[in-house]
């Protein structure tokens, strides 16, 4: 059967190279505090980055989007103040970037309530669809990848491989307008009933008990939750069919074996103990995503979530939005590069002897 | 120089012999033999997109009823009676007033001289023959134009004879004693028409005049009124057809303006294909040249490099695509570069990895013993030796940067100018294909990118096993 590792591959293999070259030259506190330091100036170069992009090569500003021609001149000069337009552009670089690490992402331009207070309402909807979708792809796909690992060639193996080889060729959009179809509009035809709504995240009125909203919610969540699953869950088997499968060519395995350990416990207890670093590097990988994974999903399903405020924000112009949805992202990604690398030297144990030499 | 002397006969031969010996090796693979016959398969559409089908993909022609179905579906019985579009040229005859009326070529000419001072009708009338169900859409086409017109009034009005003999006068001009000129086109979806002919909104007057099957008849009736005994003036009337718009279309159908689907699918083809490779080799350009210097230089530049990688792996790649293509415009060379700029930070990262591993070896070494500058150095023995780690990683890439681009243009960030699987997608989701079932217009282009994808994923796949030999041990 042909080898397959999948888009997870650059992932791991950066952290692992990561690890590799330095370990040579640093002990392990030594590298963390490499590692901090690098990640705030990241930090730093993607806050300019936001103003660079937004605030100089982008045509849009307050000027065209919060400032109507049709206000009086003073009006107009106040709110240009307000938004620091008539001051040099250094300062305001000054100004963005100490805002930003001070956690102040300022006031839409849209709603003019602060970003942070605009996100927090819709946070929950996405970190509920896309935090347990990621939980379901991770419960399917890694018990398959296991037993596909363990019976290669079965049915299972080729399930696993089918999967994941629809994660890479198949738009998960696509995955999701033909459920569409069929789940809310064929349905409709053919038994009459629609089977799963096909927008918002609750019914309208909302139902007024607690359990009644809490089934509501699932109800209207789960066509997405069901795509989101199917499209993803191929990746994770794949990727651990592929490290398992390496796992098991090597040498301390033969020894297991030889040694007349149960095929469960070398499977489990050295094979897959091998390849947890890897695995736990990837889902840290993976969390961040949470934020920006869901854009194509909130908009086909209609839900307001992250995913569809900050599509319908860029298109208003409403860039601190834009802005802080981009540097919370940073934030996540570089905080699950920072647990990568610390779990990647508590769970593999080379690197711990390494640090101690 | 180091370009030329990489064409030595010597240096063909090796390389003959290199490319032989990789065919052979991939040849073994089925899975890759089977993508690149798929790729291929895209490769000939695409070449041939202009002569596989008649339509523009952008001109949203109009050639069928909207949402009409794919026309193999007649071969299931509850579609049997389902006809294609009828389009007839009408041919007019004289039926009154013989003697004003001339042929020319494809025009037909009344020429009107006063023999009194009477009103005389002319009357041209063209059959044509519908046999199939009810149609929900028609229209019909013709240019007239009156010349020479000297004191001379003179209407000219347009009648539908159903075969049980209902009379719809569907198009009149006024009394007139002027020239003009105009192409008429009489739309059975025109509000004004259908109140006219005093239909309610809720009635297709399509579907009523055409209930029957047989033979209609179209009556062109010129009514002059002459001023004077010298009135005289000549009516043209050319290029009359009959358009019945069927319910089923083509291979693909048609979408919500009635435009062929399968037009779009083909041209499709060829903008992915180009997206997708050129998106994969501006990327694997770049990772490479990052790689090999960053891994090379070492030192600062690589600190340098190597912290642009960190950065853009800690941008959120979907969201901030759609951000740039959304403010620099809509167009397809941005699209490619922005997906390209963000495509190579893992390659380059495990070329600067094989590339450290690679500056200490005993050639690298005597390269450099010998005088070799730094460049050539790169680009003699490092580049052809971090290649075949790039290359299978540039089949891979071309199909992500293919989804990317579908999820851009599903978006609606595509650019508008070219026809993409993804905008079809959009306009599918957008206008209406849900709520008319219609699968032919959703399901097709998300096969095509689906399938063109797997079939570079299968090659890459086939790469990866020749070009890395640790993966063969596994076999």
């Amino acid at each position: 059967m042909f080898y397959i590792t999948n888009k997870f591959k650059w992932l791991y293999t950066i952290t692992k190279l990561r690890h590799k070259e330095e370990k040579g030259r640093l002990n392990m506190r030594d590298y963390l505090v490499k590692r901090v330091i690098v990640s705030i100036l990241v930090l730093w170069i993607i806050a300019s980055l936001n103003f660079v992009i937004f605030q100089v090569l982008s045509p849009i500003s307050p000027e065209n989007t919060v400032i109507d021609p049709r206000m009086t001149p003073e009006v107009r000069d106040s709110l240009a103040v307000l938004y620091g337009l008539r001051e040099p552009i250094h300062i305001r670089y000054i100004k963005y970037v100490k805002n930003m690490f001070t956690w102040n992402f300022g006031v839409t331009f849209t709603s003019l309530k602060p970003v942070i207070q605009e996100m927090s309402v819709r946070l929950p909807s996405t970190v509920l669809l896309l935090g347990s979708a990621l939980i379901g792809t991770i419960l399917v796909g890694i018990p398959l990848g296991i037993l596909a690992a363990s019976r290669r060639g079965s049915k299972t193996d080729v399930l696993a491989i089918g999967s994941g080889l629809l994660t890479w060729g198949v738009p998960t959009f696509f995955i999701q307008l033909l459920f569409m179809l069929f789940f809310c509009y064929y349905s409709c035809v053919m038994f009459g009933v629609q089977i799963f709504p096909s927008s918002g995240i609750v019914s309208r009125p909302p139902p007024a008990d607690p359990l009644a909203y809490m089934a509501d919610v699932a109800y209207h969540l789960a066509l997405p939750l069901i795509t989101l699953i199917i499209a993803g869950f191929g990746s994770w088997a794949l990727y651990t069919r592929s490290m398992l499968i390496d796992a098991l060519t090597e040498d301390y395995i033969v020894t297991a074996r030889a040694k007349g350990l149960t095929e469960r416990t070398v499977l489990y207890r050295h094979a897959f103990r091998s390849i947890l670093p890897p695995v736990v590097t990837v889902i840290a990988l993976s969390v961040p995503g949470i934020i920006s994974g869901a854009m194509i999903t909130e908009w086909i399903f209609t839900l307001p979530g992250i995913g569809r405020w900050y599509l319908n924000s860029m298109m208003a112009g409403d860039y601190p939005v834009v802005q802080a949805v981009l540097f919370i992202y940073a934030i996540l990604m570089i905080l699950a590069n920072l647990f990568s690398d610390i779990i990647y030297g508590v769970l593999d144990p080379r690197i711990r002897v390494g640090a101690r030499r | 120089m180091a370009v030329a002397s990489l064409f030595t006969r010597e240096k063909r031969i090796v390389y003959a012999r290199k490319i032989s010996g990789f065919w052979e090796e991939f040849s073994r693979k089925k899975i890759g033999l089977f993508g690149l016959a798929i790729v291929i398969f895209y490769v000939v559409v695409a070449i041939f997109a202009p002569w596989l089908t008649p339509y523009n993909p952008l001109a949203q022609e109009r050639v069928s009823q909207d949402f009409a179905m794919p026309q193999w579906v007649t071969i299931f019985p509850q579609y049997k009676d389902l006809p294609t579009t009828q389009k007839d040229q009408l041919y007019w005859l004289p039926e009154k007033g013989s003697d004003f009326i001339d042929h020319y070529g494809n025009s037909i000419i009344t020429l009107y001289e006063a023999k009194g001072t009477e009103p005389v009708d002319v009357q041209l009338s063209a059959k044509f023959n519908y046999l199939s169900i009810p149609p929900n859409d028609f229209y019909l086409r013709f240019s007239w134009r009156s010349e020479e017109i000297t004191d001379l009034k003179y209407s000219v009005t347009l009648n539908l004879f159903t075969p049980e003999g209902k009379d719809y006068p569907i198009w009149i001009q006024p009394s007139l004693n002027t020239g003009k000129g105009e192409v008429v086109s009489i739309q059975s979806v025109d509000p004004l028409l259908r109140d006219r002919l005093g239909f309610t909104m809720h009635e297709n007057i399509a579907k009523i005049f055409f209930s029957q099957k047989g033979g209609y008849t179209c009556l062109l009736n010129m009514h002059f009124e002459p001023k004077s005994e010298a009135a005289k003036g000549q009516i043209i009337l050319e290029n009359a057809e009959v358009v019945i718009l069927g319910h089923v279309h083509g291979i693909l159908g048609c979408d919500n303006v009635g435009a062929d689907i399968w037009a779009q699918v083909v041209h499709g083809a060829r903008i992915s294909l180009e997206i997708g490779i050129l998106c994969a080799v501006t990327s694997s350009v770049i990772g490479i040249l990052v790689g090999v210097i960053a891994g090379y230089f070492g030192g600062v530049v690589d600190e340098v490099m190597m912290r642009i990688v960190d950065v853009l792996l800690c941008l959120p790649f979907l969201p901030l695509l759609l951000t740039l293509v959304f403010i620099f415009g809509k167009n397809i060379f941005y699209i490619v570069l922005f997906i390209a700029i963000f495509g190579w930070q893992g390659l380059s990262r495990m070329i600067r990895s094989r590339v450290l591993a690679l500056r200490e070896t005993a050639f690298v070494e005597c390269a450099r013993a010998s005088g070799a500058s730094r460049f050539y150095i790169m680009i003699k023995h490092l580049v052809p030796n971090v290649l075949p780690i790039a290359f299978s990683s540039l089949v891979l890439s071309v199909p992500s940067a293919i989804l990317f681009e579908a999820s851009l243009s599903f978006l609606g960030f595509g650019d508008p100018r070219v026809p993409t699987w993804g905008k079809m997608l959009h306009q599918a989701y957008g206008f209406g294909a849900f709520t008319n079932l219609a699968w032919w217009w959703l399901v097709p282009p998300g096969l095509a990118i689906t399938t063109l994808c797997l079939a570079f994923v299968f090659m890459g796949h086939a790469l990866d096993e020749v070009v890395n030999p640790r993966l063969r041990r596994r076999r």
